[in-house]
């Protein structure tokens, strides 16, 4: 059981990760959820996809949001005072970047 | 409170049944409590005679010991939790007036080891009390508060001895010091039947081994505790008569599953309310009560029940409690339970408490009703909801899941598995966000799954 736990790491500790690895992370997890929900293939994320014409709805970007949160080991949208509403995938993958922690 | 000469109390009540003297009253792993051990006890208990005297034990077994040498000998029996705070438990002595205290632990200055007293004079000459039982509550926030509790409420639910109860052998797998132990306790000594008490630190694993060797016919758990027994091995093995759930809401996956496993055993499933200092029994075997119960006239366990607004109000049996400033009471006395009861097909079902649910984007989402949901999943042996928080839609779930220890799981899948059946079985705003495969769910102190400063 330990065993077969410690295959997936649920994040403890946050990954330092570069910003095309964490596009790359994004890109991954929005096509695992969009697999779970439908039959056709994820649409292509671009730099300047717009995010809420992509098929998923606000819910489905939280909880996004959330599984991101599980594997990188934060969220960026609860470490900011201001609200922050990125539109473009683009704007999306920064705002990780710029939350996400650096190497000491 | 009042003294009168002669031996009260538990140990009174025991010697009533007129026991053979070397029947085991309580036992332990390593150790016993005869009927013939009582007159010692109560020799040492007399030395404290009307005192007011603070318990405060590692071990249950001795948590029971203790309480056999001291009810019906002492004024008022303070049962202090033993991972209390030193300063937290001189505080709660001296607000209730204890001027003893009484421990196994060799960490408290000014204690007193049952076992250290000076023989008292002749047991039987030591006057008899109606001791008072105060039992600690451990509020999950803030320090916890010292309930009251006149003898006969404790006692009150016991029921009398019957053919066959004294062959009955009661495991104690609540904290003897808190209200739901006390009843169990209480039902064991006084019908004549065997207390089975683990040791402190044993695995779920070792206390199903001891228990089944042991021929354990009763056991009164949480819905949450029965899912962990459920899990050992060695439960299949236990020659259980009488399964009792209690203290968080019995589900039909939990009811179904200890009836398959258990086909000859009685089961009960105890609504209990803090508010009103009282509850009833169900004992149909499926979950909540008929609804017929919340007419007007109907009296169920000497009480009567009213829906309002979706939420349950008790009214008592016998005199008002007396007033706490959180309960809210109607002219008639009903007390409003703050547990939410939804009616579909003639049942009664219980939805959670007021104060668990959580708010999806807008959606109010009765955590309890998520989680009965996941655990009639084949694959799931526990689960939990937590709140997490989402600056899109103020909070979202995440559920944590033990799987089923007697399938193979490959988690990925698992969890994926899971999503999918959230996913038919739950409205949007229900369905975790995120689902975690765990090796175990905390449970409290009092058995129940942790939720403090989850939600």
């Amino acid at each position: 059981m330990n065993q077969m736990l410690s295959q997936f790491p649920q994040a403890d500790q946050p990954l330092i990760l570069s910003e095309d690895e964490l596009r790359a992370r994004i890109t991954s997890m929005f096509n695992e959820m969009w697999r779970e929900d439908r039959e056709d293939e994820p649409p292509v994320l671009e730099n300047d996809t717009v995010l809420l014409e992509t098929g998923f709805d606000s819910m489905a970007f939280a909880v996004l949001v959330a599984r991101l949160d599980d594997e990188l080991g934060f969220d960026p949208f609860t470490m900011v005072e201001e609200p922050v509403y990125p539109q473009t995938f683009a704007e999306f993958v920064t705002f990780y970047a710029q939350c996400a922690p650096k190497p000491v | 409170m009042r003294a009168q000469a002669g031996i009260g109390g538990l140990a009174g009540g025991i010697l009533a049944l007129d026991l053979p003297e070397d029947h085991v009253l309580v036992r332990a792993p390593d150790k016993v409590v005869r009927v013939s051990d009582l007159r010692l006890l109560l020799t040492l208990g007399a030395v404290l005679s009307g005192a007011s005297v603070a318990l405060c034990f590692t071990e249950p077994f001795d948590l029971v010991r203790a309480l056999l040498a001291l009810d019906g000998r002492v004024a008022a029996l303070m049962l202090l939790a033993p991972d209390l705070p030193a300063d937290v438990k001189r505080t709660l002595m001296r607000e209730a007036g204890m001027e003893h205290i009484v421990t196994d632990r060799a960490d408290m200055e000014d204690a007193l080891t049952l076992d250290a007293l000076p023989d008292a004079a002749d047991a039987a000459e030591a006057d008899s009390f109606d001791t008072r039982w105060l039992l600690t509550t451990s509020g999950t926030t803030g320090t916890p508060k010292c309930v009251a509790h006149e003898r006969a409420s404790i006692f009150r639910a016991v029921k009398a001895e019957q053919a066959g109860s004294r062959d009955h052998r009661w495991a104690m797998l609540y904290d003897p010091g808190r209200f739901a132990g006390t009843q169990v306790l209480a039902q064991a000594l006084l019908t004549g039947a065997t207390l089975l008490i683990p040791r402190v630190g044993m695995t779920t694993g070792d206390i199903v081994d001891w228990l089944s060797e042991e021929g354990c016919t009763h056991i009164s758990a949480t819905p949450s505790l029965w899912r962990r027994l459920l899990m050992a091995p060695a439960a299949l093995r236990l020659p259980l008569k009488q399964i009792t759930l209690g203290g968080e809401i019995a589900d039909d996956a939990i009811l179904a599953a200890l009836k398959a496993r258990y086909p000859k055993a009685r089961i009960t499933h105890i609504y209990a309310s803090t508010e009103a200092g009282t509850g009833f029994a169900v004992r149909d075997g499926k979950a909540g009560f008929p609804a017929e119960w919340l007419e007007r006239g109907a009296v169920v366990d000497g009480a009567r029940l009213s829906l309002r607004d979706g939420v349950l109000w008790l009214c008592p049996p016998g005199a008002a409690m007396s007033a706490a400033a959180h309960i809210v009471r109607d002219t008639e006395g009903f007390i409003r339970t703050g547990d939410r009861v939804s009616i579909e097909d003639g049942r009664a079902r219980f939805l959670g408490r007021e104060d668990s649910t959580l708010n999806v984007g807008g959606v109010k989402v009765q955590v309890e009703a998520v989680e009965e949901i996941v655990h009639a999943h084949p694959a799931v042996a526990q689960c939990r909801i937590t709140a997490k928080p989402s600056a899109m839609m103020g909070t979202l779930l995440t559920l944590s899941v033990v799987p089923r220890a007697d399938q193979a799981h490959d988690v990925a899948m698992l969890r994926q598995e899971i999503a999918q059946y959230c996913k038919a079985h739950l409205p949007p705003a229900a369905r975790p966000a995120t689902i975690r495969i765990v090796a175990e769910i905390p449970v409290s102190a009092a058995g129940k799954t942790e939720r403090a400063g989850q939600l």
